[in-house]
C-alpha cells in the first residue's frame, strides 16, 4: 500500500504544474504523512542560497548537506546554526570534497559566468557518494526572469584499479515572460536523466576528472534536451492546437501533392 | 489546516489537459477514503469542467458541446444553441445525458446565429479539432464566444489545449471586446515540463454585426499566435542563453586533470581574465 501510495505521489507530481511544486508537495504530505521522508529525499525543488558565516561566501542547501535543522557549508565544513556532533566526511572523503569544489568553481564560472554552485561528498562502504549542486538566476528586464537549478547525484563504487559511476541528474528550468503583446507566458518544469559507467581510477584525483566529465557531458546533454523540449516542442504543440494559415489551404496542398505522387506512380 | 477534500478539490482543479483520469485515480489512491471521496470532489470537478471549458458528447450524436458558466441552467444542465439542446452533465465522468430539445429565448436570436455560423467558419479554418458555443449572458445584454481546442498525444507523453473566451456586450452600435486566452500545453516523458499562458484580449468592435465580430477575433488570434512564436525564439536566445553556455567562451571543454589546480581567473578562462 506505502509503495502504491508513493507511485501516486510521483505520478501526481509529474502531471501537476510543475511551478507549484513545493506547493503540492506539502499538500501530499498533510495528506500521508507517512510519505514525508521518502518524498523529500525522491523529489527535486529548487535549491535555496545560504551565506557561510565562516567564509562569507554563497552556498547551496539539500537533504545531502542537512543534519536535523542545521546546513553544512562546503567551504568551511562548518553546520549553521553550529552542530556539537554533525555528520561530516571521513578526512580522505573531504579532500576529495574540497578538491571538486575547487573545480566545479571554475567549471561554475566558465559555463554559467556568475551562480551559486556547492559539492557535497559523504562516505560509503564500498566507495563514496556525492552531489553536485549549480544554481543561477537572471532577470534581464523587469518582466521576464529565469532560473536554472542542476542537482547531480552520484555514487562511485570501488572495482580494482576502476570504479562504477551512477549518475542521476535533474535540471529544473522556469522561465517567464510579459509583454503587451504575449500576455503572461510561464514555460516551467523539470527533466532527469541517469547513466551508469565504469572508468579508470589512478588515484583519488582521477575521481574528480571522471565525475567532471560525466557532469558535464550530462548538463551539455540535458542542455540540448531542454531546448527541444521547451523551445521546440512545446512550440510545436501549439502548431498543432492552431493553425496559423488556414487549413483548407494546407488540405488543398496535401490533396495536390497526393494527386501529383498518384500521376507519378502511373 | 487545510482539509483532504480542500487539498484534493486543488489537485483536481490543477489537472493539466486531457489527464484529469490520471489526476483522480492519484487522487483516490492517496486518500484513505479511496473512491468514496468522489462526491465531496463534485463542486471541484464542476468549476474544472465549467473553467476549462469541457466537452461533453450529446446523447446519440458525436458532437462535442462546451461546458461553461456561461451556458449553464439550473442544477447541472448546460445548453447549446447550435443543437438547440439542453442536457445534463455527470461532472465526475464528462458526459452527458437527459438531452432535450430546447428554445433559445434571446433578443438578440439572430445574431447569436449569424455568430455561429461566422465564428464556425473562421474555428474550422484555424483549429484542427475544437469547440465553440456562442451564449447570450447578463441577462441577455451581452454576447460570450468561447472556443476550445484539445490535442491529447499521451502515447508520446504530452496533451495541450487552447482556450479563448470572449465576451461584448451588445446594448449599443459599437462595441469592447474582452476576454482571454489561454495556452497550456504538458510534456512529460522523464519529467514535467508545462507551457501555461494568459493573454488579456481587449479589442474595439466598431459595428456589433457577425462579420465585424469575428474578423476581430481572428486578426486578434493570429497576432497572439505570431507573438507567442516569437517568444519562444526570443527566449531561446536570451534568457535561456543567460543561464548556461553551451560551451565555454573558449570553445573547449574542461581540462579536468588540469582545473583542479588553477584558482579562479587564471588562463583557464581562456584569457577572458576577470
Amino acid at each position: 500500500m506505502a509503495d502504491a501510495q508513493f507511485d501516486s505521489a510521483l505520478d501526481l507530481l509529474r502531471r501537476l504544474n510543475p511551478r507549484d511544486t513545493k506547493t503540492n508537495l506539502q499538500a501530499i504530505t498533510s495528506i500521508v504523512p507517512e510519505l514525508t521522508e521518502d518524498l523529500l529525499s525522491s523529489v527535486d525543488q529548487p535549491l535555496e542560497i545560504r551565506r557561510c558565516p565562516q567564509s562569507n561566501r554563497d552556498y547551496l542547501l539539500c537533504d545531502y548537506n542537512r543534519d536535523g535543522d542545521s546546513y553544512r557549508s562546503p567551504w568551511s565544513n562548518e553546520f549553521d546554526p553550529p552542530l556539537e556532533d554533525g555528520t561530516v566526511p571521513s578526512e580522505r572523503v573531504r579532500k576529495l570534497e574540497i578538491a571538486a569544489n575547487e573545480s566545479f568553481d571554475v567549471y561554475r564560472e566558465l559555463y554559467y559566468e556568475g551562480g551559486v554552485g556547492s559539492v557535497y561528498f559523504w562516505d560509503l562502504d564500498d566507495g563514496f557518494a556525492g552531489v553536485i549542486l549549480l544554481k543561477k538566476g537572471v532577470t534581464p528586464g523587469s518582466q521576464s526572469s529565469g532560473e536554472w537549478d542542476s542537482i547531480h547525484v552520484f555514487e562511485a563504487t570501488d572495482r580494482a584499479r576502476m570504479s562504477h559511476y551512477k549518475l542521476t541528474s535533474t535540471v529544473i528550468l522556469h522561465l517567464s515572460n510579459k509583454t503587451e503583446a504575449l500576455g503572461d507566458m510561464d514555460l516551467s518544469g523539470n527533466m532527469t536523466r541517469q547513466v551508469e559507467v565504469d572508468l579508470p581510477v589512478e588515484s583519488d584525483a582521477s575521481h574528480v576528472a571522471n565525475v567532471g566529465r560525466l557532469v558535464e557531458d550530462m548538463e551539455l546533454k540535458m542542455r540540448n534536451l531542454l531546448q527541444e523540449v521547451y523551445f521546440g516542442k512545446a512550440k510545436d504543440v501549439v502548431g498543432e492546437l492552431r493553425s496559423l494559415g488556414p487549413l483548407s489551404d494546407a488540405n488543398r496542398d496535401r490533396e495536390t501533392q497526393r494527386e501529383m505522387i498518384m500521376s507519378m506512380q502511373k | 489546516m487545510a482539509s483532504t477534500v480542500e487539498l484534493a478539490s486543488a489537485f483536481i482543479e490543477g489537472a493539466p489537459p486531457g489527464e484529469l483520469a490520471d489526476v483522480v485515480a492519484d487522487v483516490q489512491a492517496l486518500t484513505s477514503e479511496g473512491e468514496d471521496i468522489i462526491p465531496s470532489l463534485l463542486p471541484a470537478f464542476k468549476r474544472y469542467n465549467e473553467t476549462q471549458l469541457a466537452t461533453v458528447k450529446l446523447p446519440g450524436s458525436s458532437q462535442e458541446v462546451i461546458v461553461s458558466g456561461f451556458n449553464a441552467l439550473e442544477g447541472n444542465r448546460y445548453f447549446d444553441p447550435e443543437s438547440q439542446t439542453s442536457f445534463e452533465v455527470d461532472h465526475t465522468t464528462q458526459t452527458a445525458s437527459a438531452a432535450q430539445s430546447y428554445a433559445l429565448e434571446s433578443e438578440h436570436a439572430d445574431l447569436i446565429k449569424s455568430l455561429l455560423k461566422s465564428f464556425g467558419v473562421h474555428a474550422r479554418e484555424h483549429y484542427p479539432n475544437c469547440s465553440y458555443g456562442v451564449y447570450p449572458i447578463e441577462d441577455d445584454s451581452a454576447i460570450a464566444i468561447v472556443l476550445v481546442a484539445n490535442r491529447y498525444s499521451p502515447n508520446n507523453f504530452w496533451n495541450g489545449r487552447f482556450r479563448a473566451i470572449y465576451q461584448l456586450p451588445v446594448s449599443s452600435s459599437s462595441s469592447t471586446l474582452t476576454g482571454n486566452i489561454h495556452v497550456d500545453v504538458h510534456y512529460y516523458e522523464d519529467g514535467n515540463v508545462a507551457l501555461n499562458t494568459t493573454k488579456p484580449i481587449n479589442i474595439s468592435v466598431p459595428s456589433v454585426s457577425a462579420e465585424s465580430i469575428v474578423s476581430r477575433i481572428a486578426a486578434a488570434e493570429r497576432d497572439y499566435q505570431e507573438a507567442l512564436n516569437r517568444a519562444f525564439v526570443q527566449t531561446s536566445e536570451g534568457v535561456f542563453k543567460g543561464l548556461r553556455r553551451q560551451l565555454p567562451i573558449t570553445r573547449q571543454k574542461v581540462e579536468w586533470e588540469k582545473v583542479g589546480g588553477y584558482r579562479l581567473g587564471q588562463d583557464i578562462s581562456g584569457g577572458k581574465g576577470r
